[in-house]
C-alpha cells in the first residue's frame, strides 16, 4: 500500500486534504503538524509522496524540501507543496528548491487529486 | 468510488477552529498592547499572531469564505512586517488589528449560523494596507552563539538579547531522532513541546548527517532559553548533547557553577503537576452537538428508568415481592447518575475561559466612553457546562456593559470623590453547594440612585430587592433612565430572565449610592438534567425546578382568606378565586390559584401550596397534588414562535406525555398584569 505523508500544521486542513485524497482508494495517510516532525518523520521511514505546506512554525516547507533533496535516500522522492501564497514568485522559489509540483490553496477536491495521481509512483492520470 | 469530495462536510470543525483561532489572535494583540505601554517587546506572540491568520486564510480559502479570506490577507501583511522589525507593533496597528479580527469572528458566526456572511470590509482593509507597523528597534545585539551566526531572525536575536540582559543562560541543544526513541514516545515533537515547558525554545533547526549507510541522518540543532540545569535539560531532551552557549555572568566560576546546577534563583525542573499537564494532557476536541446527542441517549435512558420504576410500583401494588428488582433499579439510579456526571465533566468549560472576551468588551467601551476602566476576572478554576455557559454570557455582558456605560463615573468626578480615577469593574466566580456556581459582577462607580427610580416607576422602593424588582419589570424604560442619573436598566429583564427563567437561577442587587453595585447571579452549574417538583392541577401534571421552591404547606380553609376574583375573560360566576391571602408564621403571603391561572381550574380543592421568593418576598401557588421530586431532562422550549409565558420547557416523567415545566415568577407577573389591565 502507498504511503502519503500529510504535512500542515493545521489538523482541519490535513483532514480537508485527506478527505480529498479518498477517492485514491487503497492508501495510508499519516500526519505531521510541523516540519520538524516531517523531517524526522522522512528520516526514519519511507513514504512514497508528501504533500507539504510551505508556512509552518519553525521550520518551513522550504526547509523540508532542502532538507529531503540533500539525502540520497530522499532525493527522489516526490513533493506536492500546497500553500495559500500562490504567487508566481512563490511557485519559482518552491520549484527552485525541489519540490515536484505546486497547488495554491484554495484548491478544488479534483485539482489536489489530481496532482497527487500524476506524482504518485506506479499511478497514472485518469483522463 | 466516486470521485466527488463535498468540503462542507468540513463547516462545524471549520468555525470551531476558525473560533479558536480568532480568540487566541485577540489575545496574542492584548499581550503586545501590554508590551507596549512596557516599551518591550514580544516576537514570539507575534510570530503566534501571524500564524494564527495565516491558518485563518487557508482554511476560510478553503470553504470558500472570501471575505475572511481578504480580511486575514490583509492582516497577516501587517504581522508579517512587524514580525520582521523584531515584533513591533504600534499601537495603532494593534487597534486596527483588533478591529480586522472582530470582522473575520463577525463573519465566521455568520458561516455557523448558515447566515448570509458580509462582504469584504473594503474600508478596513485599505486602513489595514495603508498603516506600517513600525520600523525595526535599533538595539545591538550583544552576543551571537558562534555558528548561529546569520540563521537567525530579528525577532529570535532580540530574545536572546533579552536573555543576556536578564543573565538567563542560553543553551545549545541537539536532538537526534531514531526508530528506537518513537517507539518510546519522544519524537521531535515531545522533546519541542517539553523544552518549551522549562525554557524558551528560539528556534529549531534541522541537520542532515553526512556519511552513507546512516538510517536516520537527521539531527535537530535547538536553542534553548532556561534556567534549568544542564541535567535537567539533557533528560528533558533524551540527548546529552547540551552546551551553554551564552550566559552573562560575572565570572568564569559563576558560568561553572550555573551550568552545573541551573541559574542561583532557578525554579530547576518544573514541579511534577507542572511537567504532567505540559506532557501528559491529552486533548481531544469534540463537537458540542456530539456531547448533545451523548446527553440526549442519556435522557432517554432517563425516561425508561422512570417508567421502569412505574412498573415496579404497579407489580408491587399487586402483591409480588419486588425487593431484588428495586435493588436493582437503585443500582442502576447510582450508575445512571455516573453515568451523568462523566457526561457533564465532559461538557465543562472553564469560566475562566468563557469570562474572556469582556477583556475585549471592556476595552472597546472604555474607549468608546473615554473613561478609564480596568476589567479584573476572578475565575480560579471554576468550571461549568458549555450550555450554561452559552446563554450566560450574555447576560453577564449586559451587566459588564451596563457598569461601564452607566455606573463608571468621569475622572474628574471620580477624582473629587475620592476614588481612583480609573474605575475597577470586577466579575468574580465561585463554586458554591449544591452543584451551583456564584458570579458577582461589582463595580465601584455611582451607585444605583433608589429615589430616582423610585421617582421614575412612581412608587416607593425601600430595598435593593424592590430596586431590582423594578429594573427588571419588562415594561421599566430603559431610554429615559439610562440617561438620567441614575443611569441603569438597559436590557436588566433579559438578565433576570436568563438567571432565572432559563437556568432556575436567582439574581440579587447590592449597591450603595456613591460607592458601586455589586449583581450576583447565583445558577446552576448544568441545565440538562435538573432537580424538579412535579406536581398536579386539574388532569394536568407539571414541574417546577426545586431550586426555586422554598417550602412546602398544606393549605387548610382556616389559614386562607379569599381576596378578590381576578378579572378573568371570559370567565362567568367564579369557582375558585385566582388569588387569596395565606397566613404562615405570622405573615401573610398571597395566593396564587396555579389553575386558575392556567385555566384549568378543575374546582377541585387545592390541598397544597408551595412558595417561592419573588424578589425577596414570599408568594405562594396552589397545587392539587405533589407528585414528588426527581430528577428530570428538560428540552427548553426555544423556538420564539411557541413561545408561552410561564412555560420554560417540557420534560418526560416516564408515563410517555410532555410535561409543562413552568415559570412560577413568570406567571406571577402574568397574573399582575391581568390585573392592571
Amino acid at each position: 500500500m502507498k504511503r502519503l505523508l500529510i504535512v500542515d500544521d493545521s489538523k482541519l486542513m490535513r483532514d480537508m486534504v485527506a478527505a480529498c485524497l479518498r477517492p485514491l482508494g487503497e492508501v495510508a495517510f499519516e500526519f505531521a503538524a510541523t516540519g520538524l516532525e516531517a523531517i524526522e518523520r522522512l528520516a526514519l521511514a519511507g513514504f512514497d509522496l508528501v504533500i507539504l505546506d510551505i508556512n509552518m512554525p519553525d521550520v518551513g516547507g522550504l526547509e523540508v524540501i532542502e532538507f529531503v533533496r540533500a539525502q540520497d535516500r530522499l532525493r527522489t522522492l516526490p513533493i506536492v507543496v500546497v500553500t495559500t501564497r500562490g504567487d508566481d514568485a512563490s511557485r519559482a522559489r518552491v520549484i527552485d528548491a525541489g519540490a515536484s509540483g505546486f497547488l495554491a490553496k484554495p484548491f478544488a477536491p479534483a485539482e489536489i487529486l489530481e496532482a497527487v495521481r500524476r506524482f504518485l509512483p506506479g499511478k497514472q492520470p485518469t483522463a | 468510488m466516486s470521485e466527488r469530495v463535498d468540503l462542507q462536510e468540513f463547516v462545524g470543525a471549520f468555525v470551531a477552529e476558525a473560533e479558536e483561532l480568532a480568540a487566541a489572535a485577540n489575545l496574542s494583540l492584548l499581550e503586545i498592547e501590554v508590551a507596549n505601554t512596557e516599551g518591550t517587546t514580544r516576537p514570539r506572540i507575534v510570530r503566534d499572531l501571524f500564524r494564527a491568520l495565516h491558518t485563518i486564510k487557508g482554511l476560510a480559502g478553503m470553504m470558500g469564505v472570501e471575505p475572511i479570506v481578504e480580511i486575514a490577507h490583509a492582516l497577516e501583511t501587517l504581522i508579517r512586517s512587524a514580525d520582521r522589525a523584531g515584533g513591533l507593533l504600534s499601537p495603532k496597528a494593534v487597534e486596527i488589528a483588533l478591529q480586522g479580527i472582530g470582522e473575520i469572528s463577525e463573519r465566521v458566526q455568520a458561516v455557523a449560523e448558515r447566515r448570509q456572511v458580509a462582504g469584504i470590509p473594503v474600508q478596513l482593509i485599505a486602513t489595514i494596507a495603508s498603516i506600517d507597523a513600525e520600523p525595526a528597534a535599533t538595539r545591538l545585539i550583544k552576543k551571537i552563539p558562534s555558528g548561529w551566526e546569520g540563521r537567525l531572525t530579528v525577532g529570535e536575536l532580540q530574545q536572546l538579547d533579552h536573555a543576556h540582559d536578564t543573565a538567563i543562560p542560553v543553551w545549545a541543544v541537539t536532538f537526534m531522532p531514531s526508530a528506537s526513541n518513537v517507539t518510546r514516545g519522544i519524537t521531535i515533537a515531545s522533546v519541542r513541546r517539553d523544552l518549551a515547558a522549562i525554557g524558551e525554545l528560539v528556534r529549531v533547526f534541522p541537520r542532515a548527517l553526512a556519511g552513507p549507510g546512516d538510517a536516520t541522518g537527521v539531527a535537530f540543532d535547538m536553542l534553548l532559553i532556561s534556567k534549568a540545569s544542564r541535567d535537567v535539560i539533557a533528560a528533558t531532551a533524551a540527548t546529552e548533547l547540551v552546551d551553554i552557549v551564552a550566559v552573562v555572568a560575572h565570572s568564569a566560576a559563576a558560568v561553572a557553577e550555573i551550568a552545573a546546577s541551573g541559574a542561583p534563583d532557578a525554579p530547576g525542573a518544573p514541579d511534577r503537576d507542572d511537567h504532567v499537564t505540559a506532557i501528559g494532557r491529552a486533548v481531544v476536541r469534540v463537537d458540542l452537538s456530539r456531547l448533545d446527542e451523548l446527553q440526549e441517549q442519556l435522557s432517554l435512558l432517563i425516561v425508561s428508568r422512570f417508567r421502569l420504576e412505574h412498573e415496579i410500583a404497579a407489580i408491587a401494588k399487586l402483591g409480588h415481592d419486588v425487593r431484588r428488582l428495586r435493588e436493582i433499579a437503585q443500582l442502576q439510579g447510582r450508575q445512571l447518575r455516573d453515568l451523568r456526571r462523566a457526561i457533564l465533566r465532559a461538557r465543562m468549560v472553564r469560566v475562566a475561559d468563557v469570562l474572556e472576551p469582556l477583556n475585549l468588551l471592556v476595552r472597546g467601551l472604555a474607549r468608546s466612553t473615554r473613561r478609564p476602566v480596568q476589567l479584573v476576572l476572578e475565575a480560579g478554576d471554576t468550571e461549568l457546562d458549555k450550555a450554561v455557559a452559552d446563554r450566560l454570557l450574555p447576560a453577564l455582558i449586559h451587566l459588564v456593559r451596563n457598569a461601564v456605560d452607566h455606573a463608571i463615573e468621569a475622572p474628574e468626578e471620580r477624582a473629587a470623590a475620592g476614588k481612583p480615577t480609573t474605575g475597577t469593574v470586577r466579575v468574580s466566580c465561585v463554586a458554591v453547594a449544591a452543584n451551583h456556581i456564584e458570579l458577582v459582577v461589582r463595580d465601584d462607580g455611582q451607585g444605583i440612585d433608589r429615589d430616582a427610580i423610585a421617582r421614575r416607576a412612581k412608587r416607593p422602593i425601600a430595598s435593593d430587592a424592590e430596586l431590582l424588582e423594578v429594573l427588571t419589570r419588562p415594561g421599566f424604560s430603559t431610554r429615559e433612565v439610562a440617561t438620567t442619573t441614575s443611569g441603569r436598566g438597559l436590557g436588566m429583564d433579559i438578565v433576570q430572565r436568563v438567571a432565572v427563567a432559563e437556568l432556575g437561577g436567582e439574581l440579587a442587587l447590592q449597591t450603595t449610592l456613591g460607592a458601586g453595585t455589586a449583581f450576583t447571579l447565583r445558577v446552576p452549574i448544568t441545565i440538562a438534567v435538573m432537580d424538579v417538583f412535579s406536581f398536579q392541577c386539574g388532569a394536568q401534571c407539571f414541574v417546577v425546578p426545586a431550586s426555586l421552591v422554598e417550602e412546602i404547606f398544606e393549605v387548610s380553609a382556616e389559614t386562607v382568606s379569599v381576596g378578590p376574583s381576578p378579572p378573568r375573560p371570559g370567565a362567568g360566576a367564579s369557582t375558585n378565586s385566582a388569588v387569596s391571602l395565606f397566613e404562615h408564621r405570622g405573615q401573610a403571603i398571597p395566593l396564587l390559584s396555579l389553575g386558575a391561572l392556567l385555566e384549568i381550574d378543575s374546582g377541585a380543592r387545592a390541598r397544597k401550596a408551595l412558595v417561592i421568593r419573588r424578589n425577596g418576598q414570599p408568594m405562594a401557588f396552589s397545587v392539587d397534588r405533589m407528585i414528588g421530586r426527581q430528577e428530570v431532562v428538560v428540552r427548553s422550549i426555544d423556538d420564539p414562535l411557541v413561545t408561552v409565558p410561564g412555560i420554560t420547557g417540557t420534560t418526560d416523567l416516564g408515563d410517555g406525555r410532555p410535561t409543562l415545566m413552568l415559570d412560577l415568577n413568570e406567571l406571577a407577573s402574568v397574573y399582575r398584569d391581568r390585573v392592571a389591565s
